[in-house]
C-alpha cells in the first residue's frame, strides 16, 4: 500500500510539470493580455500601456515567463502576482478557499445522501412506481438547467416575501460574528445553492447506483448468500458494499467540479466562492491568477483520484495495489 | 433653469467668500429633510480590486474608494458644476499660468491635519508618477511639460502651468488627496512601483485615513464593503448638520443585474442603477404598490456609453478604404441609420438622440445647432447619395457595384457584449441591404473586437465611448492623431504616435485646431465657440455616425429620504444628503 502511494505521489511531480505548460499555453492561446482591456481607454496612453507592459514583463517572450513563472514557484513557492489585484495568487485563491470548500463538500454530501438511498430503493423495487417517480425527479433534475432553476426559486422567494434571496447571508450578517441568528440565516440561505446544484447531479449518482445494485442483487454470490440462509438484511447490506465500489470513484472525479463547475449559478445566486473569482480573472487574463487556479484544479484531481484509489481498496479487498 | 442658476450662485459665493467656512452643501440635495442614524446599502457588480486609487483601474474601487477620499475641487453629485473641494477658494494669476488653492482647514478622519504637505505628496508620488497604474500624468500636462507644485504655506498651494489649461478643474475633481502621514512609511521613494502596493484590498483598516463622507471599516471578501460616518467631514447641510446623515454605508457585492434587481425588489438595497430590460416590470410594480419609486431622467452620466457606427478610413480593401473616405457615402449611410427604431425596438423607446457626443442636458459645451445638421431616416436620399457616387447594380442582381465591377460588400463588427450593440447591427444591416450593400455582421468576442479596433484591423463597426462633462477629456478620441482616433489611424505618426496632418482631410485639420485651441482657452465662451464647431464639422462630416443614448434609470426604496425628481427632470441623490426617513 504504501509503495503505491508513495509512487502515485511521485507521479503526481511530472504530471504537474507538463500541466504547468499546459495551462500556461492555454493562457497563452487567449486573445490579447491584461493591457488588452486598456486599449479603449482615453484615460490611459500608449506610453503608459507600454510602461505597464514592462512592469508585468508581458513584454518578454511567452517562455521566458514560463521559466520565471515555474522557477519562483519551485525556488520560492510563489506562484506570482494577480495583475488587477497587485497581490500574490495564493493569498487570493487562500481567500476565498473557506466558502467554496464548505459549499462544496455539503452539496457532494447532500447529493450522496440523496442518491444513494434513491438508487438503492430504486434498485430493489425495480420498475415500481416508486422507482419510475424517483427517475422522473432525477432527470428533471438533470435537465434544467441549474441558473434557470435557480432564478424560479429566486422569484419564488420573492413572490412569498422572503429576503433569502443571494448569498449566504442578510446583509446584516455578512461579517457579523456567529451566532445562532446568524447560523439560522444561513441556513435560509444555504438551502438553494445546495438543492440547485446538488439536484443537478442527482440523477446520474442515481442512476449509476441503481445500476451497480441492480448488477449486484442478480449476481451468483447473492443468490448464494440467500442459500445460505442468510437473512434478508444481511443479504442487502453485502449487496449494497458491492455496489458502492464505483461509486467511490465517482466521487474523486467529483470533487475538481465543485470547485470549478459551477461557476454560472456560484454568479447568478451570489455566492463567494472560487468559481465567479477565476471567471473574471479569465476575462481579465489575469494571467498567473488564472494558470495557479488551473494548476490547483489539477492538484485536486490528482489528490482526489488517489484517495479514491486508496478508499477503493479499503473498501475491496479484491483490489491489489500492485 | 431656476435651480441651475441657484447652483451657479452658490459657486459664485463660494469663490468670492475666503472665510473658513464650513461646506454648506446645495439645499436641492437636502430637500426633503434630514434624519441621522441608520445604515445605506447600495451594490457593487464587481468586488474591488484595490483601495487604492492611483493603483487600480476598477470602477467598482473607484465607487468605494471616492466615499472616503476627495479631490481640491468637488463636482456635485447631480448636475456635475465645479465647486470647491478641500480647495475652499482658489485664484488666478492674471496670465492664467498661475492658480494659487486655498485649502479647507479641516482634519483626516483620525484627527491629523490636512495640510499642503498631503497635496504635494498625492501629486508627486502618485498623480504625476508614470508607473502607478491609475496616474493622470497626462492629465496635467500642456504643451509637453507638466504642471508644477509649490507650496507657499501649510494651507496655500499655487500650480504653475505651462499653458493655460481649462480642463484642470475637471482633471483635479478626478484627483483624490492622500494622507501623507499614512502612506509616506509605506512607499518606497526610489522604486516608483511600490505605490501600487499600497491600500490593498487585504492592508488593515486601521492603515487608512478619511476626508471623504465616510470611512473604510471593513471588507468582506467578494460580499460586502462596510464604511462608517466619518465624524471630520467638512460638508453641511444649510441648516449646519453635519453631513452624512447614514451612520454608515455598505456596498454589497452582487455581480448578477438580476440578483440585484431581486435584492432591490426585496428591500435589501436602498438605491440601484436599473437595467433598461427591467425597467418595464419595475415600474409596473411600483404602480401596483411595491416599496420602491423607479425614476426615469434625461441622461447626464457617462454611461451607458452612446454607440456610433465608424468607417475605417484606411481600410485595407481599397475600393472600401476610397468609399468609406468619402464623406457622400458616410451621410448615405446616416440617411439609412432608422435611430427612432433602433430607440423603440432595442432601447425600449428609454433612449434619446444623444449629440456629438456632447449629452443635450449639458449645458456648457452642447452645441443644438447639430439637431438641423442630423440627417434623419430617408432610404430614397440614401439610394441617390449612393448613385451619385458611382456604385450602382449594374447587373441588377440587387447589389451595387464597383466601378471595377466588385459587389460593394464589408463586414461589420459587433462586440459579443454588450447585447445592445448586436441588435444595433442588425436593423442597420437589413436598412443598408435595402440600398442594394451587402453588410456581413461579425460577431466577437469584446477583448479581440477591441484588438482589432486598436489595430486599424476592420472595415467597419459599432462601438462605444462614455461621455465626459467636458471635451478636453475625451480628446484622445475625438482629436484626429489621436491613440484612439481608430477609423482614420493615419492621422497618427505610427513610430513617434503623435499627430500627423499629412493624411488629414481639411475638416479633421480643423477637428484638430478646435481641440487645440479648447485645450489653452480660459474663456468660456470662446471655448465654447470651438468646441461649437468641432460637433458642427462631426454632424456635417461624420466621421463616425452616433444613434442614441440610453437614459438615467434609478431605483430608490421609499424609505429613503432626499432621493427623488425634481421638475426639472434631473433625480437628486448622494450618499452623504440621503436619510432614513
Amino acid at each position: 500500500m504504501w509503495s503505491f502511494i508513495v509512487r502515485r505521489v511521485l507521479i503526481i511531480i511530472p504530471m504537474m510539470f507538463i500541466i504547468s505548460i499546459l495551462c500556461f499555453a492555454i493562457t497563452e492561446l487567449q486573445p490579447g493580455d491584461f493591457l488588452t482591456q486598456y486599449l479603449d481607454n482615453p484615460r490611459i496612453s500608449a506610453e503608459q500601456i507600454e510602461l505597464m507592459r514592462h512592469r508585468y514583463g508581458l513584454d518578454k517572450p511567452a517562455y521566458e515567463r514560463y521559466f520565471m513563472w515555474i522557477g519562483n514557484i519551485l525556488t520560492k513557492g510563489d506562484f506570482g502576482y494577480s495583475f488587477a489585484f497587485e497581490r500574490p495568487v495564493g493569498d487570493l485563491i487562500w481567500e476565498r478557499m473557506g466558502w467554496t470548500v464548505i459549499i462544496a463538500l455539503l452539496t457532494m454530501i447532500f447529493q450522496w445522501i440523496l442518491a444513494v438511498p434513491m438508487g438503492i430503493y430504486s434498485a430493489l423495487h425495480p420498475y415500481s412506481v416508486g422507482d419510475y417517480s424517483l427517475t422522473v425527479l432525477g432527470f428533471v433534475g438533470l435537465s434544467i438547467p441549474d441558473f434557470f432553476l435557480a432564478l424560479l426559486f429566486m422569484i419564488f422567494m420573492l413572490n412569498i416575501g422572503s429576503t433569502n434571496i443571494g448569498g449566504l447571508f442578510s446583509p446584516q450578517f455578512i461579517g457579523a460574528s456567529w451566532s445562532f441568528a446568524k447560523f439560522w440565516d444561513l441556513l435560509g440561505h444555504l438551502w438553494m445553492p445546495l438543492v440547485v446544484v446538488g439536484l443537478g447531479g442527482l440523477a446520474g449518482l442515481m442512476r449509476v447506483m441503481r445500476g451497480n445494485m441492480l448488477d449486484v442483487v442478480g449476481s451468483p454470490y447473492i443468490t448464494a448468500l440467500r442459500a445460505h440462509g442468510l437473512d434478508e438484511k444481511t443479504v442487502k447490506r453485502h449487496a449494497i458494499k458491492n455496489a458502492l465500489n464505483p461509486m467511490v470513484s465517482i466521487a474523486g472525479a467529483e470533487l475538481p467540479n465543485v470547485f470549478s463547475g459551477t461557476i454560472i449559478i456560484a454568479i447568478v445566486l451570489n455566492i463567494p466562492t472560487m468559481g465567479p473569482f477565476f471567471y473574471s480573472a479569465l476575462l481579465n487574463h489575469d494571467q498567473y491568477l488564472v494558470m495557479t487556479f488551473l494548476m490547483f484544479i489539477a492538484l485536486i484531481t490528482q489528490i482526489a483520484n488517489l484517495f479514491a484509489d486508496i478508499a477503493l481498496a479499503m473498501l475491496d479487498p479484491r483490489i491489489r495495489m500492485n | 433653469m431656476k435651480r441651475f442658476l441657484s447652483v451657479l450662485l452658490l459657486t459664485v459665493a463660494f469663490f468670492t467668500m475666503c472665510l473658513a467656512a464650513p461646506f454648506v452643501e446645495d439645499s436641492v440635495l437636502t430637500a426633503q429633510g434630514s434624519k441621522n442614524g441608520g445604515t445605506l446599502r447600495l451594490a457593487l457588480p464587481s468586488a474591488p480590486q484595490s483601495f487604492n486609487f492611483y493603483g487600480v483601474l476598477d470602477n467598482s474601487a473607484y465607487t468605494v474608494i471616492n466615499q472616503f477620499l476627495a479631490g481640491l475641487v468637488d463636482l456635485h453629485p447631480v448636475t456635475n458644476v465645479v465647486r470647491p473641494g478641500l480647495a475652499e477658494s482658489w485664484e488666478f494669476s492674471k496670465d492664467y499660468m498661475e492658480i494659487t488653492f486655498k485649502l479647507r482647514d479641516v482634519k483626516w478622519s483620525d484627527g491629523v491635519p490636512f495640510t499642503a504637505d498631503d497635496v504635494l505628496f498625492t501629486m508627486d508620488y502618485f498623480v504625476m508618477n508614470k508607473v502607478a497604474k491609475g496616474n493622470s500624468v497626462d492629465r496635467f500636462t500642456a504643451a509637453g511639460k507638466q504642471v508644477e507644485r509649490v507650496k507657499i504655506n501649510p494651507k496655500t498651494v499655487k500650480a504653475v502651468l505651462p499653458a493655460p489649461m481649462p480642463g484642470i478643474f475637471q482633471s483635479l475633481a478626478q484627483a483624490n488627496i492622500y494622507p501623507k502621514h499614512k502612506l509616506e512609511a509605506k512607499i518606497d521613494k526610489s522604486n516608483p512601483d511600490s505605490v501600487n502596493k499600497v491600500w490593498l484590498t487585504d492592508t488593515p483598516t486601521k492603515d487608512f485615513a478619511s476626508i471623504g463622507p465616510y470611512m473604510l471599516s471593513d471588507y468582506i471578501v467578494d460580499q460586502k464593503v462596510v464604511l462608517k460616518k466619518n465624524p471630520n467631514y467638512w460638508k453641511v447641510d444649510s441648516k449646519n448638520n453635519k453631513l452624512p446623515y447614514f451612520d454608515s454605508l455598505e456596498y454589497l457585492i452582487v455581480k448578477d443585474a438580476e440578483v440585484r434587481t431581486a435584492m432591490f425588489m426585496s428591500g435589501q438595497l436602498d438605491w440601484m442603477d436599473v437595467e433598461a430590460t427591467a425597467y418595464p416590470t419595475l415600474k409596473q410594480k411600483e404602480l401596483s404598490g411595491a416599496p420602491f419609486t423607479i425614476f426615469l431622467a434625461e441622461p447626464t452620466k457617462n454611461v451607458p456609453s452612446p454607440v456610433h457606427i465608424a468607417f475605417n478610413f484606411d481600410a485595407s480593401n481599397i475600393n472600401l478604404k476610397n468609399l468609406f473616405s468619402n464623406t457622400k457615402f458616410r451621410q448615405a449611410m446616416e440617411f439609412a441609420l432608422d435611430r427612432y427604431r433602433i430607440i423603440d425596438e432595442v432601447y425600449q423607446g428609454l433612449a434619446v438622440l444623444g449629440g456629438v457626443p456632447v449629452l443635450p442636458s449639458n449645458k456648457a459645451f452642447y452645441n443644438p445647432k447639430i439637431e438641423n445638421i442630423r440627417r434623419g431616416f430617408d432610404l430614397s436620399k440614401a439610394a441617390t447619395y449612393l448613385d451619385e457616387l458611382g456604385i450602382k447594380d449594374t447587373n441588377k442582381d440587387g447589389i451595387r457595384e464597383f466601378k471595377d465591377g466588385t459587389k460593394v460588400e464589408f463586414t461589420l463588427l459587433v462586440a459579443n457584449s454588450p447585447v445592445d450593440h448586436q441588435d444595433v447591427g442588425l436593423v442597420f444591416k437589413e436598412n443598408v441591404e435595402k440600398l442594394g450593400i451587402k453588410i456581413n455582421l461579425q460577431v466577437l468576442d469584446a477583448t479581440l473586437v477591441g484588438q482589432k479596433f486598436g489595430s486599424g484591423d476592420f472595415e467597419a463597426g459599432i462601438r462605444a465611448f462614455g461621455n465626459q462633462p467636458d471635451p478636453e477629456l475625451r480628446k484622445a478620441i475625438w482629436q484626429p492623431g489621436r491613440q484612439l482616433y481608430y477609423f482614420h489611424r493615419t492621422t497618427m505618426n505610427q513610430n513617434t504616435k503623435e499627430p500627423d496632418q499629412t493624411y488629414m482631410y481639411d475638416w479633421e485639420k480643423e477637428v484638430f485646431e478646435m481641440f487645440e485651441k479648447g485645450a489653452v482657452t480660459m474663456n468660456p465662451e470662446l471655448r465654447k465657440s470651438y468646441y461649437d464647431k468641432w460637433q458642427e464639422l462631426y454632424a456635417e462630416y461624420l466621421p463616425v455616425i452616433f444613434l442614441c443614448k440610453g437614459k438615467n434609470l434609478y431605483g430608490a426604496n421609499k424609505t429613503l429620504g432626499n432621493a427623488y425628481q425634481a421638475k426639472d427632470g434631473l433625480v437628486y441623490f448622494s450618499t452623504w444628503t440621503a436619510y432614513r426617513k
